[in-house]
């Protein structure tokens, strides 16, 4: 048992600032109620046969009770010495056998007020690092000369709690790093995303390009990539696609997809001649062990004297792009037949053709949208889908351009969690009238 | 963290010459090497080998890149490959990538083990 030179001002730890740091790093002043810390309180009086007992934690000013038992809902008291606040400056228990004769207890309020405490036992919360953070005690207004075995209890208990503090701060670290781990995993697969997609599109005269693409997973990146560019003809070409797979591996195959597209419409822009090549680099890259495959659409647009765009098409196994005519109907403009890149021996790709005219916009779009789930927990489809622009992106007035995108996007918001993949989406429209799309492609 | 999705693969022989893989629940980036095993162990070059697919509730391209393995397995080893109890809506999927033209459909695994013999 230790003694300590009786002092009217508050005696602190050497390294209080520390002890504190570890109080508020353990979460040891957290105050809703605790049912582990009221049965060992509980205990604590049952074993010294005692009416008062605390789990108490001492903050800079205050003595906080995580839990009391017979203090008639006192929920703290002030760091005035003499009990719990010495009780943390000792190494081991801290005794006061009678308050009412002992010099280091004089002044205490709870010794000279209510409820007139002469008997004292604390056993320190001490944490690993050796900071005390508090201390389990047992009061009684009688005086009383404890025994050695119900100071061992005592200590236990305190320890019990320690072990308590320590798993509890052990999984809000897990927690935390846990949520940082996976902040970072969703800020890098964002990153890579947006290296895989063009980050503008280019602006093509007498036309308005617009893409979007739409995220159902934050921290898996989907495989879908779309493209807007320049041949050295006077044409530009364009794709959309989506691979097989998701992550790393996923992003490693768009890009390859991607780059390919690109390397084959300067070497032969025909739209078959580019899925076919495509078709032979990917079956080249993922041969043998883990074979891989991607759909797409490529597509060639050919600027005419009367300010229309020639549009020919070719499918590898892609949904097909929906024209928005200019009479307000939607038609699909079909490569039904197309087979998907990569995988197949021969595979088929089917070319059509189709012209935009002023008015009119061409969607392209992966199949995130047309296997979205409606309320009803149907797939959309590409009926669906045909319906919803039928009824709502065309007729809106004036601009095609921006009512179509505006109008798939409003869908995919409508339809919320029912989009469980990724979906891109391109929109090319021709302007109805050709001299404001002049004046805003400038 | 979502439940992994469950798949099973049971290999079976219909009749003799004709090796079943009957496969049951979702076929995805998390279960497909269950497939992709039994696709690798079977006896392609001794039989026709049926995929039936008739308990399958979900199937992504993970999954379909599977079954076209399975396809190339058996074009290599020069046998047949049908699939069975495939469902309306994975058909529209086919359909749209151009597995329809790859593959052999019967309604069951029966049908599938009489077509196939000489």
């Amino acid at each position: 048992m230790t003694t300590t030179p009786s002092t009217t001002s508050p005696a602190l730890p050497v390294d209080e600032a520390a002890r504190l740091a570890a109080v508020h790093r353990y979460g040891a002043l957290e105050t809703a109620p605790d049912r582990a810390f009221d049965r060992i309180a509980s205990l604590a009086a049952r074993i010294f046969g005692a009416p008062m007992a605390t789990v108490a934690i001492v903050d800079s000013d205050r003595i906080w009770f995580r839990a009391a038992h017979g203090l008639a809902g006192a929920t703290h008291t002030d760091r005035v010495p003499g009990l719990c606040a010495s009780a943390v400056l000792h190494g081991g228990p801290y005794v006061v056998t009678d308050a009412r004769t002992d010099s280091r207890t004089r002044g205490n309020p709870l010794v000279e007020g209510d409820p007139g405490v002469r008997f004292y036992a604390a056993a320190p919360l001490t944490t690993a690092r050796g900071h005390c953070l508090g201390a389990v005690d047992v009061l009684d207004t009688r005086p009383r000369r404890p025994t050695a075995a119900q100071l061992d209890s005592l200590q236990d208990l305190a320890a019990l709690v320690m072990d308590e503090l320590e798993s509890r701060l052990s999984t809000v670290r897990t927690i935390t790093a846990e949520r940082e781990r996976r902040t970072e995993a969703e800020r890098l697969a964002r990153a890579l995303q947006r290296t895989l997609l063009p980050p503008a599109l280019p602006e093509v005269p007498g036309l308005r390009a617009a893409a979007a693409y739409h995220t159902a997973s934050t921290h898996e990146v989907g495989g879908d990539f779309y493209d807007l560019f320049p041949l050295d003809d006077g044409r530009w070409a364009f794709f959309i696609g989506d691979v097989c797979g998701k992550g790393a591996d996923a992003a490693a195959l768009t890009s390859l997809t991607r780059y390919t597209l690109r390397a084959a419409a300067i070497y032969d822009p025909d739209p078959c001649a580019a899925l076919a090549n495509l078709d032979l680099v990917l079956k080249g890259e993922y041969q043998g062990g883990d074979p891989r495959y991607c759909t797409a659409v490529f597509g060639v647009l050919d600027p005419l004297s009367d300010g229309s765009f020639g549009v020919t098409l070719a499918g590898g196994g892609h949904p097909p792009a929906l024209a928005l005519r200019a009479d307000g109907t939607v038609q699909p403009i079909s490569t039904m037949g197309g087979q998907l890149v990569g995988m197949l021996p021969d595979p088929r790709f089917v070319r059509t053709t189709t012209r935009l005219s002023a008015g009119e916009s061409l969607l392209l779009y992966t199949d995130g949208l047309t296997e979205a789930r409606t309320p009803d927990g149907g797939m959309l489809g590409e009926e669906g889908l045909v319906r919803y622009l039928a009824a709502n992106a065309v007729g809106a007035g004036g601009d095609p351009q921006h009512a179509l995108l505006g109008c798939v996007e409003t869908l995919l918001e409508d339809l919320g969690r029912g989009v469980s993949d990724d979906t891109a989406l391109m929109a090319l429209s021709v302007p109805a009238h050709p001299e404001t799309a002049l004046q805003e492609n400038r | 963290m979502t439940e992994p999705a469950h798949l099973t693969v049971t290999p079976r022989r219909v009749t003799s010459g004709a090796f079943l893989l009957e496969v049951t629940g979702e076929l995805d980036y998390h279960t497909s090497t269950l497939l992709t095993e039994a696709v690798n162990e079977a006896p392609f070059s001794d039989e026709s080998v049926i995929i039936d697919l008739s308990g399958l509730t979900y199937c992504d391209s993970t999954g379909i890149s599977v079954l076209i393995t399975a396809y190339n397995r058996s074009r290599a080893a020069s046998s047949r490959l049908s699939l069975t109890g495939v469902s309306p809506d994975q058909m529209r999927v086919f359909e749209l990538i151009g597995l329809d033209q790859v593959f052999s459909f019967y309604a069951t695994p029966e049908e599938a083990a009489s077509a196939g013999r000489p």
